[in-house]
This record gives structure tokens, C-alpha cells and sequence, in this order.
């Protein structure tokens, strides 16, 4: 159990933010006294608004607590995704099953009278199997996360998601290693969406287009993608990880058209950035917990479906590379440059799937690699991940359609 | 206000609750930290942070089951119900014949780590921290025009642990570092709109005036500089040479290759290498938790037992992981103290302290003036995705590609790939540059003799 609270003071251009473990009233006055002392030096504090409570309306259902469930049955879903994982293949030599509950109370209060509540239910089922095979060790991971109820882990999806991970490092443990060069990539939507988080997703953050920053700074209007491209992060989408019914400012959270048809729109914004910029609120403005200050990101992200057959991308390709899951990834935002981790990939010889390569990642430039994409697929799968800014992460969700990219950088190792 | 127990106080509270419950081997560990940051934006400060945290961790120790649990709210309502749920968390996790907590005392060791008033310093001071890194990068060069992020951050805090069994010692120390995002910027034909590069910097101290913030300044400008005018680079093997700073990266990425809880999980390349060539002659890792003034020193680790200095690799020869009660209990071993505790709310890992590749003797730039062509590498993009399992890596990179020790250009938008095994056994060359950097991580200049570059 964790408690605390953060009062944040702004004055002109200056924000001070005090935080600590709180008890009671008493520990908060003391915060607030501290955050004020700044400020009230040399400016003056204007009298608060009475708070006018007001709900927003939520986008998880709950049927079932985690809190009421005995840990028992928690501990017998581990234990099935562990005898499940193992039963695959004898080269599998390590399972870790982990389970993970956060129940987040959070209540916001502003000087200008907002006074809003919040419970994120928000669970973690994962799975990390190793597999050997001589001296070869490979690991493979699959995890259920969502913000939602028990009832989303039912022992179905315990049991595919073991199955998907095991069967994912004795895949890699017998692949070749993936051959480094440049490659016609096919994204399935299988594969979660890494690519648009890291090669999208960071550049229209807010804070770094007042900057003047990122590579998307100052083109709203203009055409930043392929006109097939229409990017979307929604914070409501129903029990996804990365939704809640507020951002941590307490401004409802929303579906927000970030690039439609290729065209720029907006950025994802906080209530300071949005004032700034002269855009609206996008509610977007996350924090980790009460020990920060809230700062602009995601929360589920996506590139929205398109009309291609997904089984026609894979045919039209001779010679290339399939992703077929992706893992983590990287931008620098500045210039646009992102690398993510695959997990799961195999080589395409005549529009068919070949054998499968470990090893890879796949790097770019993101407005380029937009502009390039010619075919969309009409699908659409979701991955999950906690995403790291300035030393805060956030769980988000991140979808795309199967996706075709004609050339791009695959890194790997050459014989 | 509310009456606010000590630390030591709270402790003994805590200790109580678990005899009062039944418990017969139970641990307390108590964190109390002041943390602050300030960030400054186009010359004056923007943000400052405050931040205050207290809590205790409890561990249940109970017919060999371990149960855990952590609170914030230390009235002693709160602190007895943390007992209660850690008692009952023993119940339902499974016995291992090896668990054990601390029963032996923990030595005195002034390790240094300590600076008083480092969070209580005017904010004016802290400010200029941050500012002095901007100038000092600016006047490096005129296409330094602005920064990602300037940001100043300290701490101080204390650390208690206390076991049923009498085991019981506290430390305190302090910490204050400075980073920075340089962004250069360059219009050329090329690129009418003006490319724009970024370079990082960031070093940390236990003590506020050995904070060097003109060299921090200074370095983050060079990083972002250099890469102005980048282009891709084909596809092929080069000799790759890794400053001090690129060679921690992918040393933080072997650490937990040294891990028993890893090597006894089947996790590890290291499993069963004990005593045989793992690395190059050349390499010597040490991890030392006992370094003065270390960024991860400390006398006693997570659990309650005291630290050690411990070569891992000696000449390229394994000699030894690092270890828990728990693991080295089921090596037959020496505990060495690297059951690492982030905070009271989590439970201790097996990690290193301050882990650092010796200083050698090579002059690692006349090996590079030897080569034909080598790519010195500058930044590395996803390096948190080394799978530490199987020891693969392949990153996003940026670098200088060299021709007989010269630049000929920056190169962007390539990879490199390798395992970290293989990484080892192909360093050619060990600098006498060694560094720490934050992170208690520290290396000289190493140079590999080959690594697979993805490119155009």
C-alpha cells in the first residue's frame, strides 16, 4: 500500500511540486505549504474556487475485483500457464509465470473548483519461457494486461498466452540469426504496435512540438504519412491498458485523430501544452503516481485498419521479412531515428513464409518510414508495454493492421 | 501535525508487531528519502520538485515460505496490518529448504556515500547547476541552439534494516546528479529545413562539488554535434570501438549474466563456466560494493548482509556470481551481498553494485589508427531490449565510421549486432581511460575486433 499526494503550485513560467506519503490532512497541509512557500515569496496566491465535484464516465468494466479473488486462484492460473509452457517442448528449460494487481484511487483538485475521482483496475499476467538447445539460450514472452476485471484472465487465455510464449522461444532457439540488410518488411497485426508508439506515437507529444523539437514541430495541416496512414491514440478504448476514464489532471480522456489520411492534425497534449500551442485538451497529460509531475503521452495507440486483404501483402512479396511480433522499442525524437526488438519473425520467399530468424530489430526514421508504407491491411492487433519517459512509466496499448514497408533497415548478424 | 515516530522507532514497532503475531524469523526494512529535481527552460528555472517518501517493507520467514509486504502508513495500526499480510503472504508461497534472512552482524565500514544538506542547498545553487551545463554546452558550439531537457536532481536518505534475530544497521547517503539533451542544429543543401541532431549527457556524484557540470555540458554538445551531416553506412563487419560511456551501456547488459539467481534458473550464458575463458585475457570485471564514494555503494545490501568487492572475470577467466542468501545457500557459498533492494515497496533481486570492466593497458587510440576502417560508436537506440538470456543484441546506433583512426563521416539509421558472450571474447583492446559513470557502472575504452553492421 502506497499513499500520498502532490500539490503543484504554478507561478508564470515557474511550477513547483511538492509530494510525499500522506496520512492525513494534516501531511497534505504541510505539502501544500511547502509547494506555496515558492511562490508566495514574491507573487501572491489567489483565493481557490469552491471545488465543484463532477464524475466523468469510465471505459472498464469490473465485473470482478482482483482484491476479492483468493490468491489461491491466482496461484492456479500461474500454475497452469507453467505446466502448460512445459508441456510444449522438451528444450524448454525455465518458466516464470508472474501475476500483478494495481488498484490506483485518484482523486484531483484544482484551484479553479475541478474536483474529479478515479479507480484504474488495472492487471498483468506473464509469462517468460527459456528454452536451450546446445549452447543456444532464447527466450520467449507473452503477458495479458489490461485496465479491467479478473474475468479477463479466464484459463483460455492463461493457457494461449503460456502456449504463445513457449512456443515462441523454441522457435528462436532453433532459428537462424537474422541476416543484417535492407528488406521489404510485412508488420503483422499480430505484431502489436511498436512501431507506431516509437516512430509516431513520441514525436507528437506535446512538450516537444512547443519546443520546436521533434520532427513533426510546426506541421500541423501538412502531409507527414502516406495518405493510407490515419493515426489514433484513444484513451477510451474499452479495457485496454492504456485507458482510464482521466488523464492525471482530471481532463476526460479521448479518442484523438493525431493523422488523418497523412495529414497532421494535432499533438497529444496536458492542460499547459494545449494552452500553449492553441490546440485542445487531448487529456493526455499521464503521470506514474503522485511523486510526479504529469508530463504528455500515450495511452492506447493505433494505425487505424485499412482495405487491403492481409493475406495480399504476405503474396506480394518475393523475397522479404515477416514480423510476426515485435518487442520493445526506442526513438530519439529529435531526429526521428527509432530501432524496436522482434520476437518473432521469419523470412518471405515467393509470398510465402520461410523459415524463421531471431535476433532482429528493425530501425528507421519515422516521417520517412510513414511516407513509405504502401499497403494497409483491413485488420487490426493490439500489444501492450509500459512505456519510459523521463523516468515515469505508463502502461499503454499500441494496434495496427498488417502493414508493408518496401525498404527498410532489419539489423542483424551477417555469417 | 499528526506525532511522527523516528525511524529507528518505527522500526522497533515494527519488530514488535512481528513478535506479537508469532512470528518467529521476520526482517524490517525501513526507507525514509528527500528527493528533489529542478529543470531549467531558455536560461531561468521551470520546474521544481519536492518529493518525500517513508515506508517499511516487511519479510515473514515461516516454515521456509517467504511472504512479503510494504506500507506507507506507518501509525501502528498500518505498520501491524503490513506484518499481518507479509505473515499470511508466508502461507501461500512455496517453501524452499535455502531461504533464510540475516543472522550475522554487519561491519562498520565508512564508505563516504554520505554528504550532509545536500537536498537542503538554496535553489538558486541547485538552478545553476543546470544552467552551467547549458553555457558550457552552448559555447561549444554556435549550432547548439537548445536543449531537449536540462534537469538537476538530488537525494538524501536513510536505510534500516532490523531482523527478530538481532540483526540491525542503517546507513545514510546522498546522491546529486546533472544530465542534459543537447540539440545542434544545421541547414545545408541537403537538408533545407535544417537537420537536427541530439547528444546526451549525464554524470552524478555523492558529494555537490564533485558534480562537474561544464564537462557534462561540454560532452552532450560534442554527442550532438558530431552527428550533424550523418548518412547511412552499408551493410557489413566492422571493428567497433566503445568509449568508456558506450561500453557501460553494454556492460549494464552483462550484469545480470553474473546473476546466480539467473545461473541457478538456467538463465544464464555463465551457468556452469565457473573457472573456464568466458572473455578475452584482456578483460578483468569487478563488482565492488565497498568503492568510496561509489554511486552504488553501501555496507549491507537488501537483506541485511554485509557487502563485498568481488572479481567476476579475472583475466577472462569466471570466477564467481553474485549471490543472495538464497542462492548462495544453494551454491554452497559465501553470500557476497547483492540481494539489491530499489526501495522498501519491493522485494530484494540479485543485481551488482558498482560493476566495472579494470582499467587496461593498451593505447586504444593507436589500435584504432591500425585499423583500416572501424565505426566508433556515439549512441545506441534499445539497449533496454538485450535479452540478458540469450545474450543477443541488435541496436539502433549512431557512429563515427573511421578510416585509419580518422573520421570520414557520421553515420545514423544503422545497427549492430552481436552476443554479449561474443562481445567479450572479441575485445582486442582495453583503455588505462577507465570512467564511472552514473549507475555505478564503470569502463575504459574498449575496442572489438568485429561486430555485424545492418545498414543501406
Amino acid at each position: 500500500m502506497d499513499q500520498g499526494a502532490g500539490i503543484r503550485v504554478t507561478s508564470g513560467e515557474r511550477t513547483t511540486y511538492a509530494n510525499g506519503n500522506m496520512a492525513d490532512v494534516d501531511d497534505l497541509i504541510a505539502l501544500a505549504g511547502r509547494a506555496a512557500r515558492s511562490v508566495a515569496d514574491g507573487g501572491e496566491l489567489h483565493e481557490a474556487s469552491e471545488p465543484e465535484p463532477d464524475s466523468v464516465p469510465g471505459h472498464s468494466t469490473v465485473a470482478i475485483d482482483p482484491r476479492s479473488v483468493a490468491v489461491e486462484r491466482k496461484l492456479g492460473l500461474l500454475r497452469r500457464a507453467n505446466e502448460v509452457a512445459r508441456s510444449l517442448d522438451p528444450r524448454v528449460q525455465q518458466v516464470t509465470a508472474s501475476y500483478g494487481e494495481s488498484v490506483q484511487e485518484i482523486l484531483i483538485a484544482n484551484s479553479e473548483g475541478l474536483l474529479r475521482t478515479d479507480t484504474r483496475v488495472r492487471l498483468n499476467l506473464a509469462v517468460h519461457v527459456v528454452a536451450k538447445q546446445g549452447d543456444v539460450l532464447e527466450s520467449g514472452f507473452e503477458a495479458l494486461r489490461g485496465t479491467a476485471g479478473f474475468e479477463m484472465l479466464t484459463d483460455q487465455a492463461v493457457e494461449q498466452a503460456a502456449t504463445d510464449a513457449s512456443r515462441r522461444a523454441v522457435l528462436n532457439v532453433g532459428a537462424e540469426p537474422a541476416p543484417a540488410g535492407t528488406y521489404t518488411v510485412v508488420l503483422s497485426s499480430e505484431a502489436g504496435g511498436t512501431l507506431i508508439h516509437e516512430s509516431v506515437g513520441h514525436g507528437l507529444e506535446a512538450d516537444l512540438n512547443l519546443k520546436g523539437l521533434s520532427v513533426y514541430s510546426g506541421r500541423i495541416g501538412q502531409k507527414v504519412a502516406s495518405e493510407l496512414i490515419t493515426v489514433i491514440d484513444d484513451g477510451t478504448d474499452p479495457d485496454k491498458r492504456g485507458t482510464s476514464a482521466m488523464d492525471d489532471e482530471g481532463t476526460p480522456t479521448n479518442r484523438t485523430v493525431l493523422i488523418e489520411n497523412g495529414i497532421l492534425r494535432t499533438y497529444l497534449s496536458d492542460r499547459k501544452h494545449a494552452e500553449k500551442l492553441g490546440i485542445p485538451r487531448s487529456g493526455n497529460g499521464r503521470r506514474e503516481s503522485f511523486r510526479y509531475l504529469p508530463i504528455c503521452r500515450m495511452t492506447n495507440t493505433m494505425i487505424a485498419r485499412g482495405r487491403s486483404d492481409p493475406a495480399e501483402l504476405l503474396r506480394s512479396v518475393k523475397d522479404g521479412v515477416f514480423v510476426k511480433k515485435m518487442g520493445g522499442g526506442q526513438v530519439d525524437v529529435v531526429s526521428g531515428n527509432f530501432a524496436f526488438e522482434i520476437t518473432e519473425c521469419y523470412r518471405i520467399r515467393d509470398g510465402k513464409l520461410a523459415e524463421p530468424l531471431r535476433g532482429a530489430t528493425l530501425v528507421g526514421q519515422g516521417p520517412k518510414l510513414m511516407s513509405e508504407i504502401d499497403m494497409v491491411g483491413s485488420d487490426l492487433g493490439y500489444s501492450t508495454g509500459t512505456c519510459g519517459k523521463d523516468g515515469q512509466g505508463a502502461p499503454v496499448a499500441d494496434a495496427q493492421p498488417t502493414i508493408r514497408i518496401p525498404s527498410v533497415v532489419v539489423g542483424g548478424k551477417l555469417k | 501535525m499528526s506525532e511522527r515516530l523516528t525511524n529507528e522507532a518505527t522500526v522497533d514497532i515494527a519488530l514488535d508487531a512481528l513478535r506479537s503475531l508469532g512470528v518467529a524469523s521476520g526482517e524490517v526494512f525501513l526507507r525514509e528519502a528527500q528527493s528533489g529535481s529542478v529543470e531549467i527552460k531558455e536560461g531561468a528555472i521551470e520546474s521544481v520538485i519536492a518529493r518525500g517518501e517513508r515506508g517499511v517493507g516487511i519479510r515473514v520467514l515461516d516454515e521456509q515460505r517467504l511472504g512479503f509486504a510494504y506500507t506507507s502508513d506507518l501509525s501502528a495500526d498500518g505498520i501491524r496490518t503490513c506484518a499481518d499480510t507479509a505473515r499470511r503472504m508466508s502461507g501461500v508461497t512455496e517453501p524452499d529448504p535455502d531461504l533464510a534472512l540475516a543472522k550475522k552482524a554487519i561491519d562498520d565500514a565508512d564508505l563516504d556515500i554520505y554528504q550532509v544538506g545536500v537536498v537542503d542547498r538554496p535553489l538558486a545553487e541547485r538552478g545553476a547547476v543546470a544552467l552551467t551545463v547549458e553555457e558550457a554546452a552552448r559555447a561549444v558550439d554556435p549550432r547548439i541552439t537548445q536543449f531537449r531537457k536540462t534537469t538537476y536532481s538530488d537525494s538524501e536518505s536513510t536505510t534500516i534494516i532490523a531482523t527478530t534475530s538481532g540483526v540491525r544497521a542503517s546507513y545514510r547517503e546522498s546522491y546529486c546528479g546533472v544530465m542534459t539533451s543537447a540539440v545542434a542544429t544545421e541547414t545545408s543543401p541537403s537538408s533545407p529545413n535544417g537537420e537536427r541532431q541530439v547528444g546526451y549527457h549525464g554524470e552524478a556524484a555523492r558529494r555537490f562539488a564533485e558534480l562537474d557540470p561544464v564537462r557534462v555540458g561540454q560532452r552532450a554538445a560534442l554527442r550532438a554535434v558530431e552527428k550533424l551531416g550523418s548518412r547511412p553506412l552499408a551493410t557489413q563487419k566492422l571493428p567497433v570501438v566503445l568509449d568508456p560511456w558506450m561500453a557501460m551501456d553494454l556492460l549494464r547488459a552483462i550484469g545480470p549474466l553474473f546473476s546466480a539467481d539467473n545461473v541457478l534458473k538456467g538463465r544464464s550464458l555463465f551457468a556452469g563456466k565457473v573457472g573456464q575463458r568466458v572473455a578475452n585475457e584482456k578483460i578483468t570485471i569487478i563488482d565492488d560494493a565497498r568503492k568510496p564514494r561509489g554511486l552504488r555503494s553501501a555496507p549491507f545490501d537488501g537483506e541485511g548482509v554485509a557487502t563485498t568487492t568481488r572479481t567476476l572475470i579475472d583475466g577472462g577467466v569466471l570466477r564467481g556470481y553474485l549471490t543472495s542468501l538464497k542462492t548462495a545457500s544453494k551454491l554452497h557459498i559465501d553470500p557476497s551481498g547483492n540481494a539489491r533492494r530499489g526501495g522498501y515497496g519491493s522485494p530484494a533481486r540479485v543485481g551488482p553494485s558498482n560493476l566495472f570492466v579494470a582499467a587496461g593497458s593498451d593505447d586504444a587510440e593507436g589500435i584504432v589508427r591500425g585499423l583500416d576502417h572501424a565505426l566508433a560508436v556515439t549512441s545506441l537506440l534499445n539497449l533496454h531490449t538485450i535479452d540478458p538470456v540469450s545474450g543477443e543484441f541488435s541496436l539502433g546506433a549512431t557512429g563515427n565510421y573511421l578510416e585509419r583512426g580518422g573520421r570520414v563521416h557520421p553515420a545514423q539509421g544503422i545497427t549492430i549486432a552481436g552476443n554479449l558472450t561474443h562481445l567479450l571474447g572479441a575485445v582486442v583492446g582495453v583503455g588505462s581511460d577507465l570512467v564511472f559513470g552514473p549507475g555505478g557502472l564503470g569502463s575504459p575504452t574498449l575496442v572489438i575486433s568485429e561486430l555485424s553492421i545492418g545498414g543501406a
